[in-house]
């Protein structure tokens, strides 16, 4: 059997994979995707927390976290397709009309 | 196992948050039998639900209610961000309609979106589990991302929800990653379950304390609060006016509900643990939020770094880790509501009617325009500055007061040393608006009646709050948990 601190080492390297690939990345698609990573590692984290806890109240969470990742990802896309569809670049450095 | 006979189905406790999400299917409805010229008609209704949830959230003051397997409370403390809340809410829904046709942005969709928003406020508030926490402050950045860029076709608003929406995320990542760390370490998602554990086992739990450290980071960037808090300026001026009035007041309001049941109901045995990284956040929220607003030329930029100062201010009540601290945070997050969203609504009221009206020079000589939204402004900003009799004075003083009682002395410091620094540019805005226009001046327009009285009734809190003893009774009853 697999033990627990591997699913929870590979679900940190996951949310770190996602938190760098957000930090370097600049395509504002490319940075949800990553943000989505994350969530998606959290959820790992759960189930296996879960698991080793012998309690249900971790899968739980990961339902709701699952919920809302889709949920958020309607919202994302509408509003990157609109910053796409006024034709601007897709990079996040490229968005600067407020900086001072 | 979960023993589904033991989760007992409290209406009482859920009825605030219940009538707003009828009221957001009310509206929903009533958006597609509306005719556009009438879609006053929404804010109204929005009001009447809103003001029913008002009224059911005062019976939960002085209660002790724990619903739905210890998920969500029904107390004072829920009670009073409620109704702060709320309060909010309706204040922005009366500004609103003129605002929206002005813009060119009367859509249905925003009344249910800003109800959806102030839905998920109120469920932080009142949430003792991490999931009700999560899901509270996702409802509210759901609906905010989506008003943040309501202004679809303007190239300023998208980015800002854009923005928003990324590092909102990236921040929902942290929090949640925190959230599975702290299950882990303590086996439970409810705040009384963790708080069992901590203080049956104390010692040092790297898991537990790494969990909070990520949750804080979560909570942090609800709040604005530095080092956390680069989206802020961005977002609050791309964003429609209404709606950074609306958010710059109540997502900062909520972020802290959840912060004072995390930190002082939950974990206040910890205190020695998190003292350090909260004071750094609020030390260097003071000094970076009051110094950087000082070059800034627009007002809502500037608006911005002061709500990050501010939240440093609100941080501080929280740091001695005791529920009299906790009370001087309330009062002063009452007060910030008052003042801010008070400047904020004089903001949308130029906002309104000129191009460029958030530029600091578009306000010269507002005085003589506009002597009424300038007289008004000027009392926000001497109430934002701390200058007595104002509330931000009677605010300040409070969290000074809980930070001499606790002896932290450094944060103290640099919280004198930052309010002497921000009065300068809360001055300078002042000053500006006194300065005699060169040339003819503009004819003077009305703003209408809510704007009126809303602006006015901001103004009557901020000068009066600070001179009712009560309201600080109220803050210290709302923390007995």
């Amino acid at each position: 059997m697999i033990p627990a601190y591997a699913y929870l080492w590979l679900s940190g390297i996951l949310f770190t994979i996602g938190a760098v690939g957000v930090l370097i990345r600049r395509n504002p698609l490319v940075m949800f995707m990553c943000i989505e990573l994350m969530l998606n590692a959290v959820n790992l984290s759960f189930a296996a927390f879960s698991r080793y806890l012998n309690s249900l109240d971790g899968v739980a969470f990961a339902f709701l976290v699952i919920t809302v990742a889709a949920a958020e990802v309607v919202v994302g896309i509408a509003i990157i397709v609109q910053v796409y569809r006024a034709g601007r670049a897709m990079d996040v450095d490229e968005l600067d009309l407020m900086k001072e | 196992m979960i023993d589904l006979s033991a989760v007992h189905i409290d209406y009482q406790t859920v009825l605030p948050e219940l009538v707003v999400t009828g009221t957001i299917v009310v509206v929903l409805l009533l958006d597609l039998v509306v005719p556009p010229d009438r879609r006053r008609w929404l804010a109204v209704v929005s009001v009447v639900g809103l003001a029913i949830a008002l009224i059911a959230s005062i019976p939960l003051w002085g209660q002790h209610r724990s619903a739905f397997a210890d998920t969500m409370a029904g107390d004072s403390f829920a009670a009073f961000f409620n109704v702060l809340l709320l309060a909010v809410t309706i204040l922005t829904v009366l500004i609103s309609p003129r605002y929206l046709r002005c813009v060119h942005l009367d859509f249905g969709e925003y009344y249910a979106l800003v109800l959806s928003a102030a839905a998920g406020m109120m469920l932080l508030a009142a949430a003792t589990s991490l999931m009700t926490i999560f899901l509270g402050i996702e409802l509210l950045s759901l609906a905010l991302y989506v008003l943040c860029s309501f202004s679809r076709l303007q190239e300023h608003s998208q980015e800002s929800g854009l923005k928003y929406l990324l590092l909102g995320g990236f921040a929902t990542g942290f929090l949640l990653y925190g959230m599975a760390l702290i299950y882990g370490a303590t086996g439970s998602t409810t705040l009384l379950g963790i708080r069992a554990f901590v203080t049956s086992s104390p010692g040092t739990n790297v898991l537990l304390l790494l969990g909070i450290g990520f949750l804080s980071v979560g909570l942090a960037f609800k709040a604005s609060a530095a080092p956390f808090h680069m989206w802020t300026p961005d977002v609050y001026e791309g964003a429609p006016t209404i709606v950074t009035t609306f958010m710059s007041v109540a997502t900062k309001a909520a972020a802290f509900a959840a912060v004072g049941r995390i930190f002082v109901a939950t974990l206040p045995s910890l205190e020695a643990q998190w003292y350090v990284p909260l004071a750094l956040i609020a030390v260097l929220s003071m000094s970076i939020g009051n110094v950087v607003a000082i070059t800034q030329s627009n007002l809502k930029r500037l608006l911005a770094y002061s709500g990050i100062a501010h939240a440093g201010f609100i941080f501080l009540g929280i740091l001695p880790g005791t529920t009299d601290g906790l009370a001087a945070s309330l009062f002063y997050i009452a007060a910030y509501a008052a003042m801010n969203f008070g400047a904020f609504a004089v903001v949308t009221a130029l906002d309104a009617k000129g191009e460029h009206a958030d530029e600091l020079t578009y306000w010269t000589g507002l005085f003589y325009r506009r002597p009424f939204l300038a007289t008004t402004m000027t009392i926000f900003m001497l109430s934002l500055a701390g200058i007595p009799p104002t509330v931000g004075f009677f605010a300040k003083l409070f969290v000074f007061q809980a930070l001499v009682t606790a002896h932290l002395w450094i944060p103290l410091i640099v919280g004198i040393l930052t309010t002497v620094i921000s009065l300068y540019y809360y001055l300078r805005v002042i000053v500006v608006m006194v300065t005699v226009p060169e040339g003819a001046p503009v004819e003077r327009e009305g703003v209408g009646l809510p704007m009126t009285v809303v602006v006015g009734l901001s103004a009557l809190g901020t000068t009066v709050m600070g001179l009712v003893p009560q309201v600080f009774g109220w803050a210290l009853q709302a923390t007995r948990f």
